[in-house]
């Protein structure tokens, strides 16, 4: 999943991005108001989480541009003011949660799953596709409650296709929300581990889970 | 208080009573002297009139006319009557008016005097008298001394005085009426840029107006421009000592983020990670806690009230948002149109931290009742249906950063915030009950 994290403390921003991209994210760091509000409008999001004091615009100013421009990923605003004046104006903003510094870094984590989870329309953290179930308090992929092994990235790859389930998700769009602005993408690998994935979620072809459009992209099947 | 507007009109309509009766008191005297006056002319006139007439027989003696040119002294109780006595107490002459009536004249010693009196006769009857000593020669070388006595019934006199008294009354009365008419318009146009003030300090705290309007007389137009002055740097104040303790968070906050992610993330010893883990939450916790002690502001002069049900929806819709997962269903019973005399943001701040712990702890139902009393008394019941707060960690709670159940994040300074709003700085009161939900119900009051 593709993250946004505006905060003007380096140090912090560091440390926070480096957690979410161990956690699994891609994660395009801003340390101002006005470079967090282009990257937001111009970049396939999927979450955003946004310190509310920022130097040039404020946090709050950020979120409710992006809501003009109709972008409607999920927001979580860091605050230090606990206050709920600040907390009650950054939801009503458009922020869809809050945290307030200091915060283990788990629970930003979380809450950003959570945060994904629902805007995908799922209030489950467990979300049944069939025989299937994605596990995403766990990051696990079960078939008839048995866990199969997946890697990380196939992780990151299965959790974007389910949440976007019965949606053709082309290869382009995988990439754009797997990888960070600047890694250097090759198509091929997105094949390969589609390929694998197959091979591990049905190893006989009877459910064929994930469908492939030809020129269009892939589908995960909500098989009932 | 009696408004400066009744006072004024009092005061005036006291003055004016006490003029008014002062200028009655002496017109009445005037009225009554002249009077009098009038009277002792009339009786010296009678007297010259006795006099001309009288004249003496053939044996020196003074005789009267038979008839008399003034018909009164021959009618009986016309109210004038007249007598003559002889210096030898000899009665030498009486009005036939006087017939039966007995009035005691007064004498004269020395002739050529006038005496004029009041006084009373024998049936009761008031009446002014004049007494005039005479010498008569009564023939060459022959002189007798008489007393020409006049008498007038004060009967005629009282009369006028009690018409000029009635006259007067209804005048004096008339002028009170219109004078304090006048009085009182004059009062309302004079203090009406007082209570032009006072209506719109009225709209400023009823939040419909941002301040008062300029144009006032030169002796109030300063303390319009300085109650301005005082909404404004009021106003201003806050906002600057907010911004101000925002950024000292902030600044305080962000290091403390830093170390707490620190401590996540190296590898240092698992008790030296709780460790410093427990003294950064101890900071936090002090800091939060007396920064949100600071920025709370009580009531402030001239400050709109605030809608308590704007302010409720507005957090139960952070609340729906932020528990979405939870399910809770919210239930508000808060009476229309109550207001809460004092901060917006103290008020999100206390119901903001009733609500969030209810939603902490409930299991999927919370209800929020705001009831209004006589006097601008205020109740506001959070309650829930989890599993309560045992009677013996009620009083903890309700401590600074003290928690009751460690697993649940900022409990205890949620409630220290709600119990320092409560009872420092509205001076309300707090309470813990148990809820017919089940739950927790904690109650607030507030006196005024």
């Amino acid at each position: 999943m593709r993250l946004l994290l505006i905060e003007d403390e380096i140090p912090l921003a560091v440390q926070i991005s480096t957690s979410l991209r161990e956690a699994g994210f891609a994660v395009d760091v801003a340390n101002n108001g006005e470079d967090g509000l282009y990257l937001g409008n111009e970049y396939p999001i999927d979450v955003a989480v946004v310190d509310i004091g920022l130097p040039d615009i404020s946090g709050i100013e950020v979120i409710k541009k992006w809501r003009e421009e109709e972008r409607d990923f999920p927001v979580l605003i860091l605050t230090a003011r606990g206050r709920w004046e600040e907390k009650v104006e950054g939801l009503e903003s458009g922020a869809d949660d809050y945290l307030v510094k200091p915060f283990h870094t788990e629970e930003l984590i979380a809450r950003l799953r959570a945060l994904i989870r629902r805007s995908a329309g799922f209030s489950d953290p467990k979300i049944p596709m069939g025989r299937f179930v994605l596990d995403t308090a766990g990051q696990k992929m079960l078939f008839d409650n048995v866990e199969i092994d997946v890697t990380a990235f196939e992780y990151k790859v299965l959790e974007y296709l389910i949440l976007h389930a019965d949606k053709v998700v082309s290869k382009s769009e995988l990439s754009e929300h797997l990888y960070e602005d600047d890694f250097d993408r090759d198509s091929n690998v997105l094949e390969v581990i589609i390929g694998r994935l197959r091979k591990k979620l049905d190893p006989d072809k009877s459910l064929n889970p994930i469908e492939t459009l030809r020129g269009r992209g892939y589908r995960f099947r909500s098989i009932e | 208080m009696m408004s400066l507007n009744a006072r004024l009109l009092l005061a005036a309509s006291i003055v004016l009573a006490a003029f008014l009766s002062l200028t009655g008191f002496a017109l009445d005297r005037a009225f009554k002297d002249s009077g009098i006056v009038a009277v002792k002319d009339r009786l010296q006139t009678e007297i010259y009139s006795l006099l001309a007439a009288a004249d003496s027989d053939d044996i020196s003696t003074l005789i009267m006319p038979n008839t008399h040119p003034d018909a009164r002294f021959s009618t009986p109780a016309s109210g004038i009557y007249a007598e003559i006595i002889s210096d030898d107490n000899r009665l030498i002459w009486r009005s036939g008016s006087m017939l039966g009536i007995d009035i005691p004249f007064e004498k004269v010693s020395v002739k050529g005097d006038s005496h004029f009196a009041e006084v009373i006769s024998a049936d009761g009857t008031q009446l002014y008298t004049m007494t005039l000593g005479v010498i008569w020669e009564v023939a060459p070388f022959i002189v007798r001394g008489y007393s020409f006595h006049v008498a007038e019934s004060k009967e005629h006199f009282e009369k006028e005085r009690k018409r000029f008294r009635k006259s007067l009354a209804m005048w004096l009365g008339a002028a009170v009426i219109a004078l304090l008419l006048v009085q009182a318009i004059i009062l309302r146009w004079g203090l009406a840029p007082l209570r032009k003030v006072a209506a719109e300090v009225t709209e400023i705290e009823a939040g419909n107006k941002e301040e008062i309007s300029e144009e006032y007389p030169r002796e109030i137009a300063l303390l319009a421009t300085n109650l301005n002055v005082l909404i404004r740097s009021s106003s201003s104040h806050l906002k600057r000592y907010r911004n101000a303790l925002g950024d000292l968070a902030h600044s305080l906050k962000t290091p403390l983020a830093v170390l707490h992610n620190l401590v996540d993330n190296e590898n240092l010893s698992l008790e030296a990670k709780q460790t410093v883990s427990e003294q950064i939450e101890r900071l936090d916790k002090t800091v939060e806690y007396q920064l949100q002690k600071a920025v709370a502001s009580g009531r402030m002069a001239l400050a709109a009230p605030i809608c308590i049900e704007e302010v409720a929806h507005k957090l139960l819709k952070t609340f729906r948002k932020v528990y979405i997962e939870k399910g809770i269903d919210f239930k508000l019973s808060i009476e229309p149109d109550i207001k809460f005399i004092g901060d917006e943001g103290d008020l999100l701040e206390l119901l903001g931290n009733l609500m969030d712990n209810a939603c902490k702890w409930c299991v999927s139902n919370i209800i929020l009742t705001v009831k209004g009393f006589e006097g601008g008394k205020l109740s506001i019941i959070v309650e829930d249906d989890g599993e309560g707060i045992a009677v013996a960690d009620r009083e903890a709670i309700l401590k600074r950063g003290v928690r009751a159940d460690s697993q649940v994040e900022g409990h205890g300074i949620g409630m220290a915030v709600v119990r320092n709003l409560v009872e420092e700085v509205y001076q309300g009161k707090l309470s813990i009950e148990n809820s017919e939900l089940g739950g927790a119900k904690i109650i607030v009051f507030f006196n005024k």
